[in-house]
């Protein structure tokens, strides 16, 4: 059962195609990587699907997506993005609140919880889902910005936790971390895909071999081919895709 | 070769480095003479309370004080740096984050512009809206409003009633329009300067746009915003412009509603008077005004 489908999409930024017809079907429960070049349209796709793409007002969006078969465009924006949540390349924390704050605030802003007790339950299953707890138990009231890149960016995973959304979208997650805390980070991806369905960005074939179910391979804006991952590395259809994971095209 | 190079460059050096006595060298000079002559005049007009809360002297008195200048200008500096802060604050995430709305650039200029306004035309204009509003001001609002809050007890009389045409509303309203442009520029440059990862995250978890920009990203910026309130208030403590003509100044303590009295005013009228007491008071007025201003300055710089 597909939990997000995308049909037809296009998004054009002022006159510039940017997405010329994605078409996409992303399995429950899995991990879904989206693998191209620079430029290949892979993060405004991926904007699309929580709708921040509308922080862009030069960005125009057609065509149609659904989640759980909801066209999300007529969906109250707070509960899509309360469902879709997303981490980004640049760990963004807000950098001079605290690493308890940081998790909390957006429960608290959404009225997510009721009470202090409810709230610390929720912040600290969600750093421990993140991986995060053991490290910061004892330093919750420290600012965000004072953590090393990789705790970061397990932060930020751990402040879309919260939400207990039912996709995660990241958008090049490791691109700014060292290979340890890139193992640490795909390794919890696969752990979390047992209840969350994880959209993961990403312009290095290994990685998207590494970690995902299913891999669509985006170029110029349109989807080449897309498939089970072990199909598209192993037997792809299309010459680019064969190209790409082999390191010939970049 | 090399020695001269090394001499052009000791010369160099020495050259920036008096320019930087030079211009560290008035302030000193400054702040030490009005400590130094300030505080031997506190001391001469009656000590440090004394001269905190008593009257101004007259021509021929021995001791005095600055009390009703120092009550007002506090007064009127916290409220102009509320009304200052409530509106600058918005303006500045306005001009600063809805870059894409028509207006914001009509604001943006009118702000810009504002901001290095001639402060007594800001004071004039004020009391031009005083003399025109104040009737119909008067009649329709204050005077039902203050009979009606008359059983609260006396002292509301002091702060709210008929208005006079000079009053601490008016001089605050003056200060809150210098203290708006300021907090705005320095709040739209903060928000301005945020990442657009940052954004992303806060319209991520913040739901609403509203919790995005005021709550989510004023968290991110908050230290300059605060840097820029606190320093706005120190500006504003120590105006005397916009205070001429709207809160005019007084020798007593009096109700808010009609002339006020304002330390920088004080000192202003005191310096040009020929009697060596009230020249002393406005040395030791300016002394209580930069302590004032020094510590606003301070705290400012700790936080930032």
């Amino acid at each position: 059962m597909a939990k997000i489908d995308v049909k037809d999409l296009r998004v054009f930024f002022g006159a510039s195609p940017v997405i010329t017809g994605v078409n996409l079907s992303i399995p429950d429960r899995s991990i879904t990587a989206l693998m191209g070049p620079s430029g290949s349209g892979k993060s405004t796709t991926l904007r699309v699907l929580n709708r921040l793409i509308e922080l862009y007002p030069e960005a125009r969006v057609s065509g149609e997506v659904y989640l759980d078969g909801r066209d999300i465009f007529k969906m109250d924006v707070l509960e899509l993005r309360r469902r879709v949540q997303m981490i980004f390349q640049i760990p963004n924390p807000i950098p001079n609140l605290s690493i308890f704050e940081n998790v909390a605030l957006g429960l608290k802003l959404n009225r997510l919880v009721r009470g202090r007790r409810e709230l610390f339950e929720r912040v600290r299953s969600a750093l421990e889902k993140a991986q995060l707890w053991d490290e910061v138990r004892n330093r919750l009231d420290m600012p965000a910005g004072k953590l090393s890149g990789g705790q970061q960016q397990r932060l930020c995973v751990a402040r879309a936790l919260a939400f207990e959304p039912e996709v995660l979208l990241a958008d090049e997650p490791t691109a700014n971390l060292d290979p340890e805390n890139t193992a640490r980070l795909e390794a919890l991806f696969l752990w979390l895909k047992r209840d969350v369905t994880i959209v993961l960005v990403t312009h290095y074939p290994p990685q998207a071999a590494r970690v995902s179910d299913y891999v669509a391979f985006l170029y110029k804006g349109q989807i080449v081919e897309w498939g089970p991952t072990r199909d598209v590395f192993t037997k792809p259809k299309h010459e680019l895709t064969e190209k790409y994971v082999t390191g010939r095209l970049y | 070769m090399t020695a001269a190079r090394k001499l052009i460059n000791w010369l160099g050096l020495g050259l920036f480095a008096l320019l930087g006595v030079a211009a560290v060298v008035p302030l000193f000079l400054i702040i030490g003479d009005i400590y130094i002559k300030g505080i031997d005049a506190i001391n001469r007009l009656g000590g440090l309370w004394h001269f905190l809360t008593a009257l101004p002297p007259t021509p021929f008195d021995e001791k005095g004080g600055i009390g009703p200048m120092l009550v007002g200008t506090l007064y009127m500096t916290a409220l102009g740096a509320l009304l200052g802060i409530a509106v600058g604050f918005p303006l500045g995430v306005y001009i600063g984050e809805m870059r894409r709305e028509k207006f914001a650039n009509v604001s943006r200029a009118a702000v810009n512009i504002l901001v290095e306004f001639p402060t007594i035309v800001v004071g004039l204009f004020v009391y031009a809206v005083m003399s025109l509003a104040k009737q119909s001001l008067n009649q329709y609002l204050l005077d039902p409003l203050s009979k009606a809050l008359s059983p609260v007890g006396g002292w509301i009389t002091q702060f709210i009633g008929p208005l006079d045409g000079f009053n601490a509303y008016a001089g605050a309203a003056a200060l809150a329009i210098i203290m708006i442009p300021y907090v705005a520029l320095i709040t739209a440059s903060a928000y301005a300067s945020i990442e657009q990862q940052l954004r992303e995250a806060a319209y991520a978890i913040g739901g609403r746009e509203f919790n995005a920009l005021f709550v989510v990203l004023r968290k991110a910026v908050s230290r300059a915003v605060v840097t820029a309130a606190l320093l706005g208030t120190a500006k504003i403590a120590g105006e005397t412009a916009p205070l001429l003509f709207t809160a005019f100044g007084n020798t007593y303590y009096a109700p808010f509603t009609g002339p006020t009295a304002a330390v920088s005013l004080w000192i202003w009228y005191a310096a040009q008077t020929p009697y060596s007491v009230q020249i002393a008071s406005a040395y030791g007025a300016a002394a209580v005004l930069l302590t004032i201003i020094l510590i606003i300055f301070i705290v400012a710089r700790i936080r930032g």
